[in-house]
């Protein structure tokens, strides 16, 4: 039974929907100093690269950063200086090799590292999600990740008295995405036949409501609800949403464009050397005052050539 | 056709040789062009060769496939996942929620798994993070990934590298996969339910584990490769030479045209 005693309390007030777009300079600004912050992606797809560009040009430091399989994104963060502590199970650049910040970073010992396998990293995500604090894992008996990570302790199962270790949920403090497309009210709608990186970007939204996404169009609300089978990200968890195209590059945004393979390549082998990567960051990030400049700096035929629309769909 | 098998042909065939039918395989990511070569191209030849042959039954999951038709690779796999695949048939792609995957490999479903490794030892412990002391290494690598994964749960796993002397070592720098640890009885002490590594394969050798005492040994040696020139490259410091090392079986003519006729037929994975 409803009950109709109070609701004329709540009808006599109109309240607006809430609109959540920003800038990314106002986005960016949400990251303090010190925050703990995930940054969605995998490996060479989805990074909200135009996001984590501001946030070196707006100089933030002392992150710790908490993900699972990173790439550039990360590394480019290292490299400008802006990573206090890294919680993720891979920094690479697949077929391009090794993170080049990363590494020289970590053999300065400059970074605080907590290392986690991958599944245990997903895991951790998957712990965050479900509210929970920890979950048992066996996966790292033996290895030396527990041994040079403190967050990792050795417990004994009630039920049976053997060993597993238990592994500290992700929480993030802040998740960052980036995804095709979203209404202004912060509904995110993905392509179908999503793969596991976007999967797993799903996960990652589901661990906070302090939830910022780049997207690559700005859709109507018409188009949502046309479109609600591929809403994936409910309105509730988003605190603020960015349009901004091509803003995963050089990363892919899966189904809409691939990784930039050239450019991958050139930052490679650029950023190996420390001057290098100060060139690097000179050109593309400080060297520009907005991602459209990024843009530009990058060229229409690259963009063009990276297009798969209707990629695996 | 009497054509010479190349090194990728005979390692490729090494592996098919280990894989038995109705089973599942897993292969992974791979970091650098050399190591995506040996860990992604040699390894879907050789999976696709068995399914081809003795293994039908046999299951390749891949990141994002499962069962990809190989023959049509568009190119080597140099990421994971991406839309480039869509251009490349398997009986199903793994949207999957990323729970349902880690399942599949929690509960022992993997039967046998490749790993690339920086350093590996005498017992098989596998190293992808650092060389040298972890809080200041000489070199940084990659971390470890899926390593533990591995080596804790699947039935058993192929370790392959370039030959080079200083990726066999007594004791890796830093444990990312448990291979037998300190010796017999350590993964059961550990309660890992896998079954550990079974073979190093290099582009000279193939080396297996002693059963009683789990430490490596010199199983084979590839055709047109010497004893001395294993031994000069081979960092290992224990006894791991039998007396008598016989030459890895190539692949039959057979066999070199099943590689180079349904498998791998535009030659997208293995330069010839």
């Amino acid at each position: 039974m409803l009950n109709n005693g109070d609701l004329t309390q709540g009808l006599s007030v109109m309240a607006e929907l809430k609109e959540k777009v920003c800038s990314l300079g106002e986005a960016a600004a949400l990251i303090p100093d010190g925050a703990r912050i995930a940054i969605g992606g995998f490996a060479m797809h989805n990074h909200p690269m135009a996001f984590v560009h501001e946030l070196i040009r707006r100089r933030v430091r002392n992150l710790t950063t908490v993900g699972h399989v990173n790439g550039i994104e990360l590394d480019l963060l290292v490299g400008a200086g802006c990573v206090k502590r890294v919680e993720t199970s891979y920094v690479g650049l697949e077929e391009f090799g090794l993170a080049p910040a990363f590494r020289r970073a970590s053999e300065n010992g400059e970074l605080e590292l907590r290392e986690y396998s991958e599944m245990v990293a997903f895991g951790r995500f998957m712990c965050s999600s479900r509210g929970e604090s920890f979950f048992p894992s066996i996966e790292l008996m033996g290895t030396d990740l527990p041994k040079h990570n403190p967050d990792i302790r050795e417990g004994v199962n009630p039920l049976d008295g053997s060993k597993y270790h238990a592994i500290p949920a992700a929480e993030p403090e802040w998740v960052v995405l980036h995804a095709p497309m979203g209404d202004r009210y912060g509904n995110i709608l993905y392509f179908g036949n999503r793969q596991m990186p976007l999967n797993l970007d799903l996960v990652l939204s589901r661990c906070t409501t302090n939830l910022i996404v780049t997207v690559e169009q700005l859709v109507s609300r018409e188009h949502v609800y046309r479109l609600s089978e591929y809403n994936a990200i409910p309105r509730f968890r988003t605190h603020a949403i960015v349009e901004v195209p091509y803003g995963a590059h050089p990363s892919s945004c899966l189904q809409l464009y691939e990784h930039d393979k050239q450019h991958l390549r050139m930052y490679a082998d650029a950023a190996r050397g420390t001057e290098g990567l100060q060139e690097y960051l000179a050109r593309y990030i400080y060297g520009v005052d907005t991602h459209m400049e990024y843009l530009d700096l990058v060229g229409v035929e690259s963009l063009v050539g990276l297009r798969v629309v209707g990629g695996n769909l | 056709m009497s054509e010479k098998a190349t090194i990728y042909e005979i390692m490729a065939t090494a592996i098919c040789r280990e894989l038995r039918d109705d089973e599942t395989w897993f292969l992974g990511l791979a970091t650098g062009e050399e190591t995506i070569l040996l860990l992604s191209c040699v390894p879907l030849v050789a999976m696709a060769m068995a399914q081809d042959t003795h293994a039908p039954n046999s299951t390749i999951m891949i990141p994002g496939m499962f069962n990809p038709v190989v023959s049509e690779a568009p190119t080597a796999m140099e990421a994971e996942f991406g839309d480039r695949i869509r251009d490349w048939r398997c009986e199903m792609y793994s949207t999957m929620n990323p729970n349902l995957h880690e399942a599949t490999h929690t509960r022992g479903e993997v039967d046998l798994g490749f790993s690339s490794v920086a350093q590996v030892d005498q017992y098989g412990n596998c190293n992808i993070v650092c060389i040298g002391d972890y809080h200041k290494p000489e070199v940084r690598l990659i971390g470890p990934i899926h390593q533990p994964g591995h080596l804790a749960f699947f039935g058993r796993e192929i370790v392959v590298i370039d030959h080079e002397k200083r990726n066999f070592v007594e004791r890796v720098d830093f444990i990312s996969g448990v291979g037998f640890l300190d010796g017999p009885g350590s993964r059961e002490q550990l309660g890992l339910p896998g079954g550990g590594p079974c073979m190093i394969l290099t582009n000279k050798a193939v080396f297996d584990f002693h059963p009683e005492t789990k430490l490596v040994r010199l199983k084979s040696i590839h055709p047109g490769v010497t004893l001395d020139e294993v031994r000069d490259n081979t960092g290992f410091t224990h006894d791991y030479i039998p007396d008598q090392v016989p030459e890895t079986p190539p692949p039959s003519s057979d066999e070199i045209q099943i590689i180079r006729q349904q498998v791998d037929p535009r030659s997208a994975l293995l330069p010839r």
